[in-house]
């Protein structure tokens, strides 16, 4: 899981180069004729900004063609697989269908997310405390890390009771382990020559907590949230359809019972642009504490 | 001296979970469905519980293993085009992104009317491992040093040598990384898979369980997966011990 | 002239009359390596810094200078010997917030602006932060204007600036600087070395100036002690005695080059 961060970065290494082929073109351009500057321009940023897109996106549309030819040329029963059409029609004819669940599976991740934060930030600083506390919990983060959290949620739900409980308790331990991981080595992560400082300073160590190990400890949470941020939702989805919570997943588990396939596969659609987006805002998150703390 | 120590409290930390383990069922602090290890342990001298985790077990670690390396395949070559003609690669993180994004269990009716209920798990896991090594080769293919880049640049070298010279070898440590995490994913992926109607496996061991309240034998399935899960990340973990001394 | 300000032999490392802020005595350090195998990082070395006075310590690197400057920092202990701080052991100094240190990394906190890091003593220390004099270091090391700048909108030897207005800040007793304008390029470098002439002269704190460049080791000290090395001795202690003010000028003096290039030849043969 810790490596999803580098399949999607994309926006910085595009702009960052101080001299691409389109930066250096289009000024000059502007200049040779005065009168059609704006509408050329316009139109410019206009294509580059499609090429770019399109550069990006052509894999997902062409996931979604691929989809609309099979369809149409399977000759498929609108039950067993229904046209993109019919999806993101449903989609945006019914916004009020989907609205009440999205709410329900967002609140789920969001408090989940919460509450991971705080235990997992929480974890940290007592491992970091504790040298003993650390040996112990070392091979529990261990086990944790590569137990297949989501696949536990029938134990969880016949722990702590079917119902919202099972479900937060699955998106908070989803999010605990990233964020417990993350924020352990970022208190560790401060160099050598500045925590020499600190000691030369005679800094106490709630003080050297304070003013050096927890600022340098925020980029790595952040990083820690970017990478449970979507994962947190698909999970609240998860838990919904298989415990019958209200969500996304109940909705999609009682359109596919009901044979509405364009509900279920907009449920899907929902829950996987919103999945998308959270991950886009924690990595937004992620930049701007980076840019802060670093 | 320090080594000594950290095993000491490692082997110290995984004596006390177990022994929490135990102790909260005994205890009962949560109840009748929070069972003593022991007592989990102990239902499988029954043969026909042995038997009946056996054969799940052997399902689940078959579909994980199957996707695990239909999944790791298709991710290299993937990787391997994205890298060879850079014009794709933004729109195949994209891809990979998305797919990645796109909630399991939206997978299952569809799976279901292609590949059937006993493909199902593998497909899952598949996608579920082949992303995990997907972002680890894209970003291990761009581990090599500008430097290193140059000097092969400077040497003329085609697209191909470079790969096969650089980029590759300076791949394997994050390769194996991205491994290591993709056989835990792999796992659940079948797990997942299974939940959708699957004959067999350790998934429709754990739903059936918990609706018959068969409390150890739930409990004995989780364990199950949780150790297949351990195992195969503490392998690939100790590969890449190995990986990381040579290339390095 | 030149012949006078040899010192023969390493027992003249301590300074005639004023007792010694800053003593090494016979102080050996060995790292344990794997395998209860050991490396003498430093052999039995003798050195003392008087109160006020400005020792460079020079060395190819791996001599085990900077293990010199962490036993006085409190960093590192020697694994025989002694290391006296004002007759005292580092670590007083250091609890009672006396010591200046600077490294070759700049070890600013990036979050934290010009003005705060300089300010940042007084913060771990607990005392209140004295506006007046943060502001009145900052000038001093030529940054009025960039009080609010956060380090990496700094350059490599304003940054350099900032860390040691910042060991300077609670007004030590003792300022230890550790390669300072290490990774500078050589004529940023040369210009912190006038800067810190000005600023030492200004302050006059016992200072040692642990260094590999000969030049900058003769421009600023009042001694040179020459480190050579597996394990590191002291090999040879030159006093230097060019008049101060030490400018741009000094650097065209036949004298000057004198001295740097017998230190640059011992510094030669210490390595073969």
């Amino acid at each position: 899981m810790s490596r999803s961060e580098s399949a999607v970065v994309e926006g910085p290494s595009a702009g960052q180069h101080p001299v691409g082929p389109g930066d250096g073109t289009a000024p000059r351009a502007d200049a040779e004729d005065g009168g059609k500057q704006p509408r050329r321009a316009l139109l410019h940023t206009l294509s580059r900004t499609l090429s770019r897109l399109l550069s990006r996106y052509w894999t997902v549309l062409a996931l979604v063609a691929a989809w609309a030819v099979w369809v149409r040329t399977r000759q498929l029963n609108q039950i067993v697989a229904p046209t993109p059409a019919a999806v993101f029609g449903d989609v945006l004819g019914h916004p009020g269908a989907y609205l009440p669940d999205l709410g329900w599976t967002l609140l789920n991740a969001a408090v989940g997310l919460a509450l991971g934060l705080v235990l997992g930030v929480t974890g940290a600083l007592l491992v970091w405390a504790s040298p003993l506390l650390s040996g112990l919990m070392t091979p529990m983060a261990l086990i944790m890390r590569s137990v297949p959290v989501v696949a536990m949620i029938p134990v969880i739900a016949r722990v702590v009771g079917f119902g919202i409980t099972a479900v937060l308790t699955v998106t908070t331990v989803v999010s605990f382990f990233p964020v417990f991981v993350m924020a352990g080595s970022g208190l560790r992560a401060a160099p050598a020559a500045t925590r020499d400082v600190f000691t030369v300073l005679a800094a106490t160590r709630l003080t050297r907590l304070r003013l050096l190990l927890l600022p340098h400890a925020v980029p790595a949470v952040l990083v820690g949230l970017r990478l449970t941020a979507s994962t947190a939702v698909l999970s609240a989805m998860l838990a919904e359809y298989l415990l019958g919570t209200h969500g996304l997943g109940l909705l999609f588990a009682r359109s596919v019972t009901f044979m509405d396939p364009a509900r279920a596969w907009g449920t899907a659609l929902v829950a996987t642009v919103v999945s998308v987006l959270c991950f886009v805002g924690a990595r937004a998150a992620e930049r701007l504490g980076s840019a802060r703390f670093s | 001296m320090n080594r000594a120590r950290t095993t000491v409290l490692t082997v110290a930390g995984t004596l006390l979970l177990l022994a929490a383990m135990e102790g909260v069922g005994r205890l009962g602090v949560l109840g009748e469905s929070w069972p003593p290890l022991t007592q989990v342990v102990a239902a499988l001298d029954d043969p026909i519980t042995r038997d009946l985790l056996g054969r799940a077990l052997a399902a689940t670690a078959t579909a994980a293993g199957t996707g695990f390396v239909a999944g790791t395949l298709v991710a290299l070559v993937v990787a391997v085009v994205g890298a060879l003609l850079p014009p794709l690669q933004p729109g195949l993180d994209r891809l990979a992104a998305v797919v990645n994004a796109v909630p399991l269990i939206a997978l299952g009716p569809l799976l279901i009317t292609t590949v059937g209920r006993e493909g199902t798990p593998a497909v899952i896991a598949a996608l579920a491992a082949g992303f995990a090594v997907f972002v680890a080769a894209t970003s291990g293919l761009g581990a090599a040093g500008a430097a290193h880049r140059d000097v092969f640049r400077a040497l003329g070298s085609s697209r191909r040598a470079t790969l096969l010279r650089l980029q590759l070898p300076a791949a394997v440590p994050l390769l194996i990384d991205g491994l290591a995490l993709a056989a835990p994913a792999a796992v659940l992926g079948a797990v997942v898979g299974e939940w959708f109607g699957a004959p067999r496996g350790l998934g429709v061991l754990l739903v059936s369980s918990m609706q018959n309240f068969q409390t150890d034998l739930m409990w004995a399935a989780a364990l199950s997966a949780a150790v297949i899960s351990l195992t195969a990340y503490a392998a690939l973990a100790g590969l890449r011990v190995a990986a990381a001394r040579r290339f390095v | 002239m030149a012949a006078t300000g040899i010192s023969e032999s390493p027992a003249e490392a301590t300074p005639r009359t004023t007792p010694a802020a800053l003593e090494l005595r016979g102080a050996t350090k060995e790292f344990r390596l794997r395998r209860s195998r050991t490396v003498t990082a430093l052999a039995s070395v003798d050195l003392a810094v008087g109160n006020g006075e400005f020792v460079a310590l020079l060395g190819p690197s791996g001599c085990g200078k900077s293990t010199v400057l962490r036993m006085l920092a409190g960093l590192d202990t020697p694994t025989r010997g002694e290391v006296l701080v004002n007759g005292g052991a580092p670590a007083e100094l250091v609890r009672g917030h006396r010591l200046g240190i600077a490294f070759q990394e700049h070890a600013l906190l990036p979050w934290a602006t010009a003005y705060d890091n300089v300010a940042l003593p007084f913060r771990v220390a607990g005392r209140p932060v004295d506006a007046d004099r943060v502001n009145a270091l900052l000038s001093l090391v030529g940054l009025e204007g960039f009080t609010d700048a956060r380090p990496r909108q700094l350059s490599g030897g304003m940054r350099q600036r900032v860390a040691i207005a910042r060991a300077l800040v609670l007004q030590p007793e003792v300022l230890l600087l550790d390669e300072p304008f290490g990774a500078l390029d050589a004529v940023t470098r040369r210009r912190m070395n006038f800067e810190l002439a000005r600023i030492w002269a200004d302050q006059q704190i016992t200072t040692l100036l642990v260094t590999h460049d000969v030049d900058e080791a003769v421009l600023l000290a009042d001694r040179v002690v020459v480190l050579t090395g597996r394990p590191g001795t002291v090999r040879h202690v030159e006093d230097i005695t060019l008049p101060r003010p030490r400018d741009k000028a000094l650097t065209r003096d036949a004298e000057f080059h004198d001295i740097v290039d017998r230190l640059t030849a011992l510094l030669d043969e210490g390595a073969e």
